[in-house]
C-alpha cells in the first residue's frame, strides 16, 4: 500500500512509488485524484496481469495460428467461426473472494459479470457452466452453507434471465475450506455479423458514447478519504460487503443490448467492471486509436453528493458503454426506451487521442488513452516446494477392506456421487436447445437451431493431480474436458481457463502457476487446440494458516457435433452388447480418489499425459463415430474404471460381466488396475458384430482396445481375471449410494 | 383464415422464443412476439402468456405482470371467448391477474426445480386440450420455484370440472411421489368456467420436439394444437 | 423472578446503500405507471414477529438482538435489522 496526497485528499493504491513517480513523470504533472484512482485499478494486477503475463506469453497466438479463431485472448471472451454463418463465444472467470463473503450474492454477482462479458461480444448468451470447489461437506456446516447458497445464488440469476446452466463441476477438498472456489463461465451464440458489430472499440470520431442499464452508486470504492464529508453520508456499516445482483435488470439489459445491436448502429461496445466507467472508456477510445470527451455530470447515480472520482470509478453492477454512429443515435435510444432502461449521453468521440472528462467546467480527467493500458510487469520468483519429494513418494497401502467395501464407500463420497442436488436447482432447459440432459453425458450439448449442428461444453481439472504436478496435472485438466466433449460426439475446437492459484508473491505459489500454463501451453500446441482466452486469480490463500489452495487451472472447452445421429451418451443401453476400454491403465493412484477416500493420502505418482498416444486415441474414436460403431461413451474419470462402469449401468439399470484377466499389461495389484486415474482413457458400448472391424481400426491407429466384456440383463456387475478372485457389485445399490449422499449432507 | 397467435413479451419472460420457435417452426402457425405495452387485442385469435420471471418475479411472481395493459387486452379477449393461455410464469400471471382462480406458492422443497415429469388429462374440453383423451398420460419437463398450486375451495373447482391436467406417475396415479412440488391435489393445470383460459405450470413448448425429450416423445405439440384447433371452430 | 410474555417485530432489509431490485421494480413498474408518483422511493424487506418470554422488555431484546446476530437470521453481509415494535402481552 502507498498512501498519496491529492490536494486535501487521501488516496491509499496499490501502486507502488516507482509506479506513481512514473505516472508523475509521463504526464509531467500530477495526477488528479481521479485519474490516479484509474491507474490503480487498470494496474492492479486483476485488470493488468502484471504478475502472469510474462507466462501468459507462452501460450502460442490463437488468431494468428488458427484461421477460425476470431478473437482471441485480450478481448472480453474469445470467439470463434463455427461454420454456417454463425459465431460462437466463450468465457471463464473466478468470482472466488466475493463469494466466500456472500455466497449467495457473491456467486449470483459471478454471473452477472460473466454474461456481461459474452454480451460484449454482440451475441446471445446461451448457456452457463459453473464449476464449483468448497471444503468437504460431510460434519463442516460452513461448507454445507457457502455449497448451498452459491447454488441458489447460480440459480436464482442462471434462471431468472432465461440462460440455462448446463454443466460444471464440484469438488471438496479440505483446502478449499477457507478459500471456495466460484468459477463461472458463460457461451454465447450469434452470426458473425452480429460478432463483427459489436467490437470492444471505439474507431471512429463523431460517434457519440452512451452509458445504459443501472444506475452508479459508491459500489466499490475502497480505500479513498476525502477532506469534505457531509453529515449525511452514509457509514461503511450501511454499506453491503459485496452488491447485491439484480438478474431482472440483467435480463433487460440483454434484450436491450441486443436489440440495438440490430440496429447495425452500434459500432462499439463494452461493459462496465473493474474500474468502472474510466477504464471502460479508455479501452474503448485507447484500443481504438481515438479520444473522447465526456460530461460526466450526465451520468445518473443511485447516491447524493458523489464527487468525480467516485462516479467515474464505481463498479456498480448492470451497465454497458456503447458507442453509437451519429446518425442512429435516436434509434438506439429508442430501444432503451422501449426497454425503459435508464441511459445517458455522455459525449462523443474524437481524434485527439485523449481521454477528458469534465465535471461541469472542471476537467478532471485528461488522459492519453493508451497510457492506462502500459502497465509494467513484474517478475516474480518460482519455486518447486520442498514437501512434493516425500508426496510422490507414498505408497498405497493393503487394502484392509474388501474391494466391493471399498466401491460402495467411493460411489457414495462426496467427489465422485451424482450432482443432482445441484442441477435439479438449474433450469437446464430454457431456450429449447438442451439435447444432452445433465447426467447423461460428460458434457453439455446444445442444438443450433435451424442447423443439424450442435454445440459441446465441459469445464474441469484436477486439483489434486495439479497439487503434485501441476504441469502434468494441468494438461490431464485439457485431456479430460476435450475427452468429455469427444465422449458426446463432438471434435473439441478451443479452449479458454480460468487460472486458480495462491499468492504470487511467494515463489511456491508462483511456480504453481508457471508450471501449469507451460503444461496447458505445451499440450494445447501438441494437440492443435487454440486458446481463446483466459483470466487469472492470485492470493486464493489462507491469511490464518498461511496455506493457498490446491492449484486449479480450470478449463473449458467447446466442440463441435454435425449433426443429430452422430451425438453420444454415457448410458450403457441394450443387452448383449460389448465393453470395450480404449488405451492402458497403469499404476497411477498418485492424487487419486480411492487414495484421499480410502486412506485420506494425497500423494503417489499421478497420472502423466502422453500428447501422441491421446491424439491417436481421439483419431480413433472419430473414424469409429464416423462409421456409427459407438452406442455409449463416457470417459474414464474421478474413481477409475469400475466407477466409471457403475455410473454406466445407472440409468437403465443393466448390468455387466467382465473379465479383466488378459486386461492387466502391468501386473497391476486389483485396486490398481479397478482405481488408477491414468488419463485418456475411455469406455465404449459396441454391438458384437462390429468386434473385428473396430479392432482392425485400433491396429490401424496403433490404439490400445481391449473387449472387457458383455451387457447384462441382471443389474449385477460381475468382475473376473481379479488377482483375489470374483467381485460381485449390485448396480442396485451403487446407483442409491451414489444417489444419496448430497441430499443427505444437505438434509433435502 | 388464418389463425393468428401473439405470445406477450413482459420484460423478464425467457420461454417467449421458446413458444414463437414452437408455434412458427414445428406446429406452423403464424404467431407474433407482441413487447406488453405494444399489444392490441384486436390483431389475434388467441394469446399466450410465456414462462420467464416477469418483472424479477418481485414482490410476488405475477403480481407487477398482472397490471400490464396487455392484460387489459387479454381480458376483452377472456370475455369474447378467445383462448387466454398460462404456461409457468403466464399461469401465475393469470391467477394474480384473478382470470384465474388459486394461488401458486413456493414448492414444498423450497427450491427451484427443473425436471421431466408425467401430467395426466382430466379434462380434454378445453382451449388447451382438446386434441387429448381423458387419462391421457403425457411427458413434459417443469421449470419453477412457485408452482405449487393453491385453492382454498377445491371442492368447487372439482365440481365445475375445471382441473385439466394433474402430475402423476407412468400409470396415472396421482401419488404423492409423482407430484413435484406439493400441489394440491396434485393440480399442474386449471381452467375457468368458459374453458377459454387455462394456466399451466408444466412447459409444453421444450416437449414439442423429440430431440429434446429423454423418452423421445413429443407431447407438447397436442397443447398448441388444441388452441389451434379451440380458434379454428370458433371462427 | 416473574417472567412476563413479549412480543417482538423485527424487520430485516438491504444495508441503506445496498440496491434493493425489489423496491426499485415495484416503485418504476407498477407505482409510477399506475398514477402512485409522489412515491419516490420504495425499500422491501422482511417481516418477523417473535413471542417469547423473558424478565423484563431489556432482556427481551437482547435475547432477539443475540439470535438474529449468532443464528445469521439477518445477512450482516448485506442486511441490517431494525426492532419496530416490541410490546407485553396482554
Amino acid at each position: 500500500m502507498t498512501k498519496v496526497k491529492v490536494d486535501e485528499n487521501e488516496l491509499n493504491v496499490d501502486l507502488t512509488q516507482s509506479e506513481v513517480e512514473w505516472i508523475q513523470n509521463t504526464l509531467e504533472r500530477n495526477p488528479s485524484i481521479t485519474e490516479l484512482g484509474m491507474f490503480d485499478v487498470m494496474w492492479s494486477e486483476h485488470c493488468s496481469y502484471k504478475s502472469s503475463r510474462p507466462k501468459l506469453s507462452l501460450f502460442e497466438d490463437a488468431e494468428k495460428n488458427y484461421d477460425y479463431v476470431l478473437a482471441g485472448p485480450g478481448q472480453d471472451a474469445g470467439v470463434i467461426d463455427i461454420g454456417d454463418g454463425y459465431a460462437l463465444a466463450f468465457r471463464i472467470e473466478s468470482h472466488n473472494h466475493p463469494s466466500a463473503i456472500e455466497p449467495y450474492h457473491g456467486a449470483a454477482t459471478g454471473i452477472g459479470g460473466i454474461i456481461r462479458d459474452i454480451l460484449c461480444m454482440g451475441v446471445r448468451p446461451i448457456a452457463l457452466l459453473d464449476p464449483l470447489r468448497f471444503g468437504p461437506l460431510k460434519g463442516n456446516p460452513h461448507s454445507q452453507w457457502l455449497f448451498k447458497y452459491v447454488v441458489k445464488g447460480i440459480a436464482d440469476y442462471g434462471n431468472c434471465t432465461g440462460i440455462p446452466t448446463i454443466g460444471g463441476e464440484v469438488e471438496f477438498d479440505k483446502d478449499f475450506e477457507s478459500n471456495c472456489l466460484v468459477n463461472v463461465a458463460c457461451i454465447g451464440l450469434g452470426t458473425i455479423e452480429d460478432f463483427k458489430h459489436a467490437p470492444s472499440r471505439a474507431y471512429n470520431p463523431g460517434d457519440y458514447v452512451i452509458l445504459m442499464g443501472g444506475s452508479t452508486g459508491r459500489d466499490g470504492i475502497h480505500g479513498v478519504t476525502f477532506a469534505s464529508r457531509t453529515l449525511t453520508e452514509l457509514s461503511e456499516a450501511d454499506r453491503p460487503a459485496v452488491q447485491i445482483g439484480d438478474p431482472f435488470t440483467k435480463k433487460m439489459i440483454i434484450e436491450a443490448t441486443l436489440e440495438a445491436i440490430k440496429t447495425g448502429y452500434v459500432r462499439g461496445l463494452k461493459d462496465l467492471g473493474g474500474g468502472g466507467l474510466s477504464c471502460a472508456l479508455s479501452e474503448l477510445t485507447g484500443d481504438g486509436g481515438t479520444g473522447a470527451k465526456i460530461d460526466m455530470r450526465k451520468i445518473f447515480t443511485r447516491e447524493p453528493n458523489m464527487n468525480s472520482y467516485e462516479i467515474m470509478l464505481s463498479e456498480s453492477q448492470e451497465r454497458m458503454a456503447f458507442i453509437v454512429k451519429p446518425e442512429g443515435l435516436e434509434e438506439v435510444l429508442n430501444v432503451f426506451r422501449k426497454y425503459e432502461m435508464a441511459h445517458a449521453v455522455l459525449g462523443r468521440t474524437d481524434d485527439s487521442k485523449i481521454l477528458r472528462v469534465y465535471d461541469g467546467e472542471n476537467l478532471v480527467v485528461n488522459l492519453p488513452a493508451i497510457a492506462l493500458s502500459e502497465s509494467p510487469t513484474i517478475p516474480r520468483k518460482e519455486k518447486r516446494p520442498e514437501y512434493l519429494d516425500k508426496l510422490l513418494t507414498e505408497i498405497t497401502p493393503e487394502p484392509s477392506k474388501t474391494l466391493d467395501e471399498l466401491i460402495y464407500k467411493l460411489i457414495a463420497s462426496e467427489n465422485i456421487c451424482s450432482k443432482e442436488w445441484v442441477y435439479r436447482q438449474y433450469d437446464h432447459e430454457v431456450g429449447v436447445r438442451s439435447v444432452v440432459k445433465c447426467g447423461d453425458g460428460d458434457s453439455g450439448v446444445l442444438r443450433i437451431i435451424g442447423t443439424d449442428k450442435f454445440i459441446a461444453a465441459s469445464v474441469g481439472t484436477n486439483s489434486k493431480h495439479c497439487y503434485l504436478e501441476p504441469y502434468e496435472g494441468a494438461k490431464e485438466g485439457i485431456v479430460e474436458a476435450c475427452g468429455n466433449v469427444i465422449a458426446n460426439g463432438a471434435k473439441p475446437k478451443a479452449m479458454v481457463n480460468c487460472c486458480n492459484f495462491g499468492n504470487p508473491e511467494k515463489p511456491e505459489s508462483f511456480w504453481y502457476f508457471a508450471e501449469a500454463v507451460r503444461g496447458m501451453a505445451d499440450c494445447c500446441k501438441n494437440l492443435r487446440i487454440p486458446v481463446v482466452g483466459g483470466n487469472v486469480s492470485f492470493y486464493n490463500e489462507d491469511e490464518v494458516s498461511n496455506t493457498a489452495i490446491k492449484a486449479t487451472p480450470e478449463i473449458m472447452i467447446v466442440g463441435i457435433i454435425e449433426g443429430e445421429e452422430n451425438i453420444i451418451t454415457l448410458p450403457f443401453k441394450e443387452v448383449g452388447d460389448q465393453i470395450l476400454i480404449i488405451g492402458e491403465t497403469k499404476a497411477e493412484l498418485g492424487g487419486s480418489e480411492y487414495h484421499s477416500v480410502i486412506y485420506d493420502l494425497e500423494g503417489g505418482i499421478p497420472p502423466k499425459v502422453d500428447e501422441n498416444q491421446i491424439n491417436s486415441r481421439w483419431n480413433f474414436i472419430q473414424e469409429l463415430y464416423k462409421k456409427k460403431l459407438i452406442k455409449a461413451n463416457h470417459d474414464v474419470n474421478k474413481g477409475g474404471f469400475i466407477i466409471t462402469i457403475g455410473e454406466m449401468c445407472f440409468k437403465n439399470e443393466l448390468g455387466v460381466k467382465l473379465d479383466l484377466k488378459d486386461y492387466n499389461n502391468y501386473n497391476l495389484r486389483d485396486d490398481e488396475l479397478l482405481f488408477s486415474e491414468s488419463v485418456g482413457r475411455f469406455i465404449i458400448e459396441t454391438n458384437p458384430k462390429d468386434h473385428n472391424e473396430i479392432m482392425k481400426l485400433a491396429k490401424e491407429f496403433k490404439v490400445y482396445v481391449k473387449n472387457v466384456g458383455v451387457l447384462s440383463q441382471n443389474p449385477i456387475i460381475e468382475v473376473k481375471g481379479l488377482k483375489s478372485g470374483k467381485l460381485e457389485l449390485d448396480v442396485i445399490k451403487m446407483k442409491n449410494l451414489h444417489n444419496s449422499t448430497i441430499p443427505n449432507l444437505m438434509e433435502i | 383464415m388464418s389463425v393468428k397467435i401473439a405470445v406477450i413479451d413482459f420484460p423478464g419472460s425467457n420461454c417467449d422464443l421458446d413458444t414463437i420457435h414452437v408455434l412458427n417452426d414445428v406446429i406452423n402457425i403464424k404467431a407474433d412476439l407482441v413487447w406488453h405495452n405494444y399489444f392490441k387485442e384486436s390483431k389475434y385469435d388467441g394469446v399466450i402468456l410465456p414462462g420467464g420471471f416477469a418483472f424479477g418475479d418481485y414482490l410476488r411472481a405475477g403480481i407487477i405482470a398482472a397490471h400490464s395493459p396487455a392484460i387489459d387486452e387479454a381480458r376483452v379477449m377472456l370475455e369474447d371467448g378467445r383462448p387466454v393461455i398460462g404456461i409457468c410464469n403466464g399461469f401465475q400471471v393469470l391467477t394474480e391477474a384473478q382470470f384465474l382462480p388459486g394461488a401458486l406458492l413456493q414448492n414444498d422443497t423450497l427450491t427451484f426445480i427443473c425436471k421431466w415429469v408425467m401430467v395426466k388429462v382430466e379434462n380434454n374440453e378445453t382451449a388447451f386440450s382438446n386434441k387429448m383423451n381423458i387419462g391421457d398420460i403425457l411427458n413434459i419437463p417443469i421449470a419453477h420455484a412457485e408452482g405449487r398450486y393453491y385453492i382454498e375451495n377445491l371442492k368447487e373447482l372439482e365440481e365445475n370440472n375445471q382441473i385439466v391436467f394433474r402430475y402423476s406417475n407412468e400409470n396415472g396415479e396421482c401419488t404423492k411421489d409423482s407430484n413435484p412440488n406439493g400441489s394440491l391435489a396434485n393440480i399442474a393445470g386449471v381452467c375457468n368456467l368458459e374453458r377459454n383460459c387455462i394456466g399451466f405450470m408444466p412447459h409444453p413448448e421444450r416437449a414439442s420436439e423429440s430431440i429434446l425429450s429423454p423418452k423421445g416423445t413429443s407431447h407438447g405439440k397436442n397443447f398448441f394444437n388444441s388452441m389451434v384447433e379451440f380458434i379454428k371452430k370458433r371462427l | 423472578m416473574i417472567y412476563s410474555e413479549f412480543i417482538i417485530e423485527v424487520v430485516l432489509e438491504n444495508k441503506p446503500a445496498a440496491r434493493d431490485p425489489v423496491g426499485e421494480t415495484i416503485r418504476r413498474d407498477l407505482l409510477a405507471k399506475k398514477g402512485y408518483d409522489m412515491v419516490s422511493n420504495v425499500r422491501s424487506g422482511q417481516y418477523l414477529r417473535f413471542y417469547l418470554t423473558a424478565e423484563n422488555e431489556k432482556k427481551a431484546e437482547e435475547i432477539i438482538e443475540e439470535l438474529l446476530n449468532k443464528l445469521r437470521i439477518f445477512n450482516p453481509v448485506t442486511q441490517n435489522f431494525k426492532i419496530l415494535k416490541l410490546q407485553k402481552e396482554s
